[in-house]
């Protein structure tokens, strides 16, 4: 659609306080962020420009291509196992159910809880000695399982990660706010078809959430399992060895070391890691987009024989 | 109804909020006090004290704003930032021993030299400013001092067959495998969080291997190896779990008493003489003894040697107004002043780089810190103040590293040097 040149002043002025919002608070800080990486710098002392020689230390630290290994794993989770999760949930509960209010409530509670009393609660529940995972175990008679779960190499990043995993409300609550809004008529001539439950989830649900909610929510996912900080900072501080460390917690630790460069330098790392992420979601979506489209234009063809 | 009742609730907010804004004389100087001493630090109580008595001495002409803040990690990164940009509060407390000289040689704080010369420096201990002053310069005051004795369950070493606190190495590991035999744990390790206690014991095997000179070489010297391979035998003896554990459980366990030896700084004491910490009336501090760092066979220290840090730095920013400078000197020297700080360090259990006289009530865990602080033969600082702060960022990952059989004790220490230099 082409401007017309008297729609330009309106338009231009609407979005002149978000462009300007956007340059102060993003545009800005992350050009500052990508020269600082540039530098060596103590925030004390006058800064040193270095070259590459910041991301070179970062190929070079292995707790830095952990972290990274880290949040890519987590990333995946989020958005291939938390996300399809929620969207089970979603599905199951968007047919209303005997107590689907109480369980919609149940899944979504966790939200309004904090990220770090979460991670001090699961802190207690893993504990080696006094840890209700390790007394239940001991309670039924498997306390050779019992373990310093996040003192051990091999079970640290997985306790870390699983618990999260089920913490799946917000995306369900988008989920079936999108649901609810497809057409009913659909699922009356699939029930007239003889399509089962299973399959109009199938074939009707997920087609029809696919490129809206679903692709949000796994966008959403795992943006939010790149930035994981908080939780594994409360949890174990990307320990034992460095094992749970994430990107954002390791950015963390060389500013604490008043590392600035290299801090920096992960930062922009973890733009790039977000951008790759978001681009290649993108992608797989769009090259099924086009069944999207063949589907919809069934319906719209069995709609119009009807 | 309605726009009477939104007017009301409007206007009733607006109040609200003008009521809430603290209200200052015009002319009155306000210093702005981010602290760390809130809480339930153990020297918060007689902090508040302080600055309740100096506001009240100083009513409509100075009033000291405490901005409050309880974690030591929030408050670090709080101040870093501050400095960073050129924002340093008026008054802030310092901890990061290997920091002190690049704050020092920024120039944001305020020179307190003059000040110091003017008879105020009298105050201090002898040779408290040596390590810490630029070009002859005093701007950042090192005031609490800490120590690090053992303290020791004298009722669990007696139940192991202990009585008395091991001289050597060899006899310590020995009443490790008895207290153990006993079923308690020997002591407290942590590799979780920051690995304080792990530090600290790690700084204690390195002075007794490589003496007062093992920081010379950096950590080229072979201490450094050796004591990592101590630190790893001493996890074989602590609690389970120790290798996620923090600083709570380390506290925890030898609040509960199932464990023999704690390990921390003096502002600790206070919590022996809990009456929350006592069972059946009996204080913890009641059945505690201090003792000294035991002699390791063929190693260089000498069972007097004592870790120590400055675990407190006062610092105050550079100020353009005069009267303000003033004001904020007076209330450094308000603090500062060895009646109050006697007090002070009686409540707490904290020590400071003051000439006091302590109380005849001080107690006897203080009393002995005391003791063996005043019989060193020397002084080292613990190893997160003696390296750069990507040492003591590096340390709960090699530790743990260590302690699972990811690396032996050169991978230890390599580990260690090699976060120093990407630092660099």
């Amino acid at each position: 659609m082409k401007l017309e040149r008297s729609d330009r002043g309106p338009l231009i002025a609407f979005l002149l306080p978000a462009i300007v919002v956007m340059v102060i608070f993003f545009i800005i800080p992350v050009i500052y962020v990508v020269v600082v990486s540039f530098l060596k710098w103590n925030g004390i002392s006058a800064p040193i420009a270095r070259g590459f020689k910041n991301y070179l230390l970062l190929y070079k630290d292995k707790a830095f291509t952990r972290s990274v290994i880290n949040n890519v794993i987590w990333a995946l989770v989020a958005g291939f196992i938390q996300v399809p999760l929620a969207m089970v949930m979603a599905i199951i509960l968007s047919r209303k159910p005997k107590g689907w209010k109480f369980f919609r409530t149940v899944y979504f509670f966790p939200q309004v809880i904090s990220g770090i009393a979460l991670a001090t609660l699961w802190r207690a529940i893993y504990s080696a000695d006094t840890g209700l995972l390790n007394g239940l175990l001991r309670a039924v008679g498997l306390g050779h399982l019992a373990r310093d779960w996040l003192g051990t190499i091999e079970t640290a990043f997985p306790a870390v990660l699983i618990y999260w995993v089920f913490y799946i409300g917000y995306y369900m609550v988008i989920m079936m706010a999108d649901i609810t809004t497809i057409d009913s008529s659909y699922y009356e001539a699939a029930v007239i078809d003889g399509a089962t439950d299973f399959q109009q989830a199938i074939y009707i649900t997920i087609p029809l959430i696919k490129n809206t909610s679903l692709l949000t929510c796994i966008t959403l996912a795992s943006v939010m399992g790149l930035r994981q900080f908080e939780q594994v900072y409360m949890l174990t501080n990307g320990q034992p060895a460095n094992t749970t460390s994430t990107i954002v917690l390791y950015m963390y630790k060389k500013m604490q070391d008043t590392n600035y460069g290299v801090a920096s330098a992960s930062a922009v790392v973890l733009i790039i890691v977000g951008v790759i992420f978001i681009v290649c979601i993108r992608k797989l979506f769009e090259g099924r987009s086009e069944q999207a489209k063949q589907l919809r234009a069934l319906k719209k063809a069995r709609r119009a024989v009807k | 109804m309605k726009k009477t009742f939104a007017l009301l609730l409007t206007l009733v907010m607006v109040f609200g909020l003008v009521a809430s804004m603290p209200a200052y004389a015009d002319d009155e100087i306000i210093i702005n006090f981010p602290s760390i001493w809130v809480g339930t630090d153990s020297k918060a109580a007689y902090m508040s004290k302080m600055i309740e008595d100096f506001n009240a001495e100083n009513a409509g002409k100075i009033k000291v704003v405490v901005e409050e803040q309880t974690d030591y990690q929030a408050y670090r990164d709080k101040i870093r930032t501050t400095i960073t940009t050129g924002n340093a509060p008026d008054l802030c407390v310092l901890d990061t021993t290997f920091d002190i000289k690049a704050y020092a040689e920024s120039g944001k704080f305020m020179d307190l030299t003059p000040y110091l010369n003017e008879g105020w420096g009298e105050n201090f201990t002898d040779g408290a400013f040596d390590a810490w002053s630029v070009d002859g310069k005093v701007s950042i005051l090192p005031f609490e001092a800490a120590v690090f004795p053992l303290v020791y369950n004298v009722e669990i070493l007696k139940a192991a067959g202990w009585d008395h606190f091991p001289a050597t190495y060899d006899e310590f590991f020995q009443m490790c495998k008895d207290v153990k035999a006993a079923g308690f744990n020997a002591m407290g390790q942590m590799a979780g969080d920051n690995a304080w206690s792990s530090m600290l014991w790690y700084s204690l095997i390195v002075e007794a291997i490589g003496g007062k000179d093992v920081y010379a070489d950096g950590l080229d010297n072979p201490a450094f190896v050796e004591a990592a391979k101590v630190l790893k035998e001493m996890y074989n003896y602590t609690f389970d779990g120790a290798v996620s554990a923090t600083a709570s459980d380390v506290n925890g366990h030898f609040i509960a008493r199932d464990t023999a030896v704690y390990l921390n700084g003096p502002w600790w004491i206070a919590n022996l003489y809990k009456d929350d910490n006592a069972v059946d009336g009996v204080k913890l501090a009641d059945v505690c003894d201090v003792a000294t760092n035991p002699v390791y066979e063929g190693g260089k220290g000498d069972g007097k040697g004592l870790v120590t840090t400055v675990q407190g730095f006062l610092a105050a920013a550079k100020q353009d107004d005069p009267a303000k400078e003033a004001a904020v000197v007076k209330f450094l020297q308000y603090i500062s002043d060895p009646e109050r700080v006697s007090e002070w360090a009686l409540s707490s259990g904290a020590m400071f780089f003051i000439k006091y006289t302590p109380s005849p009530e001080t107690s006897l865990i203080s009393q002995k810190f005391t003791e063996i602080s005043n019989n060193a033969s020397y002084t080292i600082l613990h190893v997160n103040g003696a390296f750069p702060t990507a040492f003591s960022t590096e340390f709960p990952a090699a530790v743990s590293a260590l302690v699972l059989n990811q690396i032996d004790e050169e991978g230890f220490v390599d580990q260690l040097q090699t976060a120093i230099e990407l630092a660099e």
